[in-house]
């Protein structure tokens, strides 16, 4: 009963934790723009997802090696210490971002200025790491997350034309307002907002924090295959809302207020209130994963103490490297600089970054010194190959694309 | 099958010879060092090798070098960007200190009493310690 109630614990923290202010803005962005004939690609990004999360907490349960000691092993020190340079600024990107969704739905909750809410917010994600057990942390973030539903309630309320919606998405075409190199850009933010390598960073160190073992791997597995897809149809929710309300307007989406524009106007004033909570748990979860994650990486690449499951004290580096990035993070937050805008490139960054992350972990899963008869098997090799090369491909156009269509303008 | 009757059904591995075969550059270099409690220390960002001279090649039938020392610190810089740090500057980690050699490599000796842990143990000391909670066990 109670491997059960973990099971099923474990399955809607993940769900909630799928969604971040990434995927909160591409998702209402390509859902105001394109409709649905772009929803394939969250497909697309959550299998991905869900074959190297796995594969990142099986090397982690069954060698204890998180994923960037084992990128440093396996790349050497000059390879790593660009693959540190690329992920690390990326990471930095995503908690700037982050702390500043929280802001901005504090905002909207408050009506008091998101700049005001900045330093709180910067400071409630560094007190939460220093203090709270990283159980507590995941699950209360993860489940408060779970009131992101309401996206999903709402595209009910809102009684679409089913058959249209479904037309758009099974049969994708770029709309005749958009022209094609605008549609690709955004299928590679897209599918970085469900690939963002932060995610793959703290899957594979929450497992080590946690302590898994060999025996967890059934229940790691069941968490990311039950858990992802449904958190990813949670995006695609978002998308729809858009694609109902705010296409039809003509409605840009440029502020978080736009975003839960569709579950204001379906569900009035309550499922606003669950929608603001849901984005606020969102973020924050995503806050301390993030800033964990920029922790995680600088830590396993110096070979420094780190985790949650150790006292401060014991693991100084890591928190003071923490504490650092949180700074750095107000600081630019505190120019004024847009957080929606930094959202929006850093999905497109975190696509650039993606073979930096992928790689390493795909050749020590088939290392039989780390994995021991854990190796992938041939089935998950085949598949992991295939994504190896979408992920490259959407690498290397990200930028080209950002160039030619401005970023997407 | 047709086994003879005499062959045991499965062979004993060889007896183990009295060294192991470490590739250093893939067994030790980059590696994470972990000291008698579990605490990571550093990861390998150099060897020191005693018995041999820069850039002097071994004379055939001399003596073959020993590891002497694990480095860390300034060293991973000029290994990434080239050049050799003062010998004055090199952290070591004496060879005798470590225990054993798998995925990670681990001592004997806490690593309190390193030198491998003076910057951890200064950001402790003068910063960690000073901000409430810091000895906080979260367990």
């Amino acid at each position: 009963m109670k491997r059960l109630l973990g099971v099923a614990l474990g399955i809607l923290t993940a769900i909630g934790g799928f969604v971040d202010i990434g995927d909160l803005v591409t998702n209402a962005v390509v859902g105001s723009r394109f409709g649905m004939s772009l929803i394939w690609v969250v497909g697309v990004g959550v299998i991905g997802i869900c074959l190297y999360a796995d594969m990142s907490g099986r090397v982690a349960a069954v060698s204890g090696r998180a994923t960037f000691e084992v990128i440093r092993e396996r790349l050497g020190p000059r390879a790593g210490l660009a693959n540190l340079g690329a992920s690390f600024f990326i990471n930095l990107m995503t908690v700037t971002a982050e702390i500043g969704g929280i802001a901005l739905a504090l905002q909207l909750v408050t009506s008091v200025h998101h700049l005001l809410w900045i330093p709180l917010a910067a400071f409630a994600v560094w007190l939460v790491i220093w203090r709270v057990r990283f159980k507590i942390m995941e699950n209360v973030a993860g489940l408060l997350g779970l009131c992101l539903v309401v996206f999903g309630v709402a595209l009910f309320l809102l009684n679409p034309d089913w058959g249209q919606l479904a037309g758009q998405a099974l049969a994708p075409a770029v709309p005749q307002t958009e022209n094609a190199a605008v549609y690709w850009f955004y299928a590679i933010a897209l599918f970085g907002a469900a690939m963002t390598p932060y995610e793959v960073f703290f899957f594979s160190s929450g497992a080590v924090e946690e302590g898994w073992k060999t025996k967890d791997l059934v229940q790691s597995r069941i968490n990311v295959l039950a858990g992802f897809p449904l958190g990813g149809m949670l995006s695609v929710a978002i998308a729809g809302c858009a694609a109902v309300v705010l296409l039809p307007a003509g409605i840009e989406v440029t502020s978080l207020s736009q975003i839960v524009l569709p579950v204001a106007e379906a569900g009035g004033k309550l499922a606003l209130a669950f929608a603001l909570v849901g984005i606020l748990a969102a973020t924050f979860g995503a806050a301390l994963e993030t800033t964990l994650s920029s922790g995680y990486t600088l830590a396993q690449f110096f070979g420094w103490s780190w985790g949650k499951f150790r006292s401060p004290v014991r693991a100084a580096r890591f928190h003071l490297s923490m504490i650092v990035c949180l700074l750095v993070a107000l600081a630019v937050l505190a120019t004024g600089a847009d957080p929606i805008l930094i959202t929006e490139y850093s999905v497109v960054f975190s696509a650039v970054a993606l073979p930096l992350t992928y790689l390493p972990i795909l050749i020590v899963a088939n290392d039989p010194q780390y994995m021991g008869t854990n190796v992938n098997s041939r089935t998950i090799n085949v598949a992991a190959n295939i994504y190896l090369l979408i992920i490259l491909a959407a690498s290397l156009c990200a930028i080209p694309l950002m160039i030619i269509t401005g970023a997407g303008a | 099958m047709n086994r003879p009757q005499h062959t045991p059904a499965r062979l004993e591995p060889a007896p183990p010879t009295s060294g192991r075969v470490l590739d250093a550059q893939l067994h030790l270099l980059d590696r994470q060092v972990i000291d008698v409690d579990g605490l990571p220390v550093t990861t390998v960002d150099d060897l020191e090798l005693e018995g041999v001279e820069a850039d002097i090649p071994i004379a055939a039938g001399a003596a073959a070098p020993v590891i002497s020392a694990l480095l860390s610190g300034p060293v991973l810089g000029t290994r990434i960007f080239g050049g050799r740090p003062p010998s004055s500057r090199l952290i070591r980690l004496t060879w005798k200190d470590v225990s054993a050699v798998d995925v990670t490599i681990r001592l004997g000796v806490r690593s309190e009493s390193l030198a491998e842990s003076w910057v951890e143990r200064w950001i402790r000391d003068k910063i960690i310690t000073r901000i409430p909670g810091g000895k906080h066990d979260p367990h």
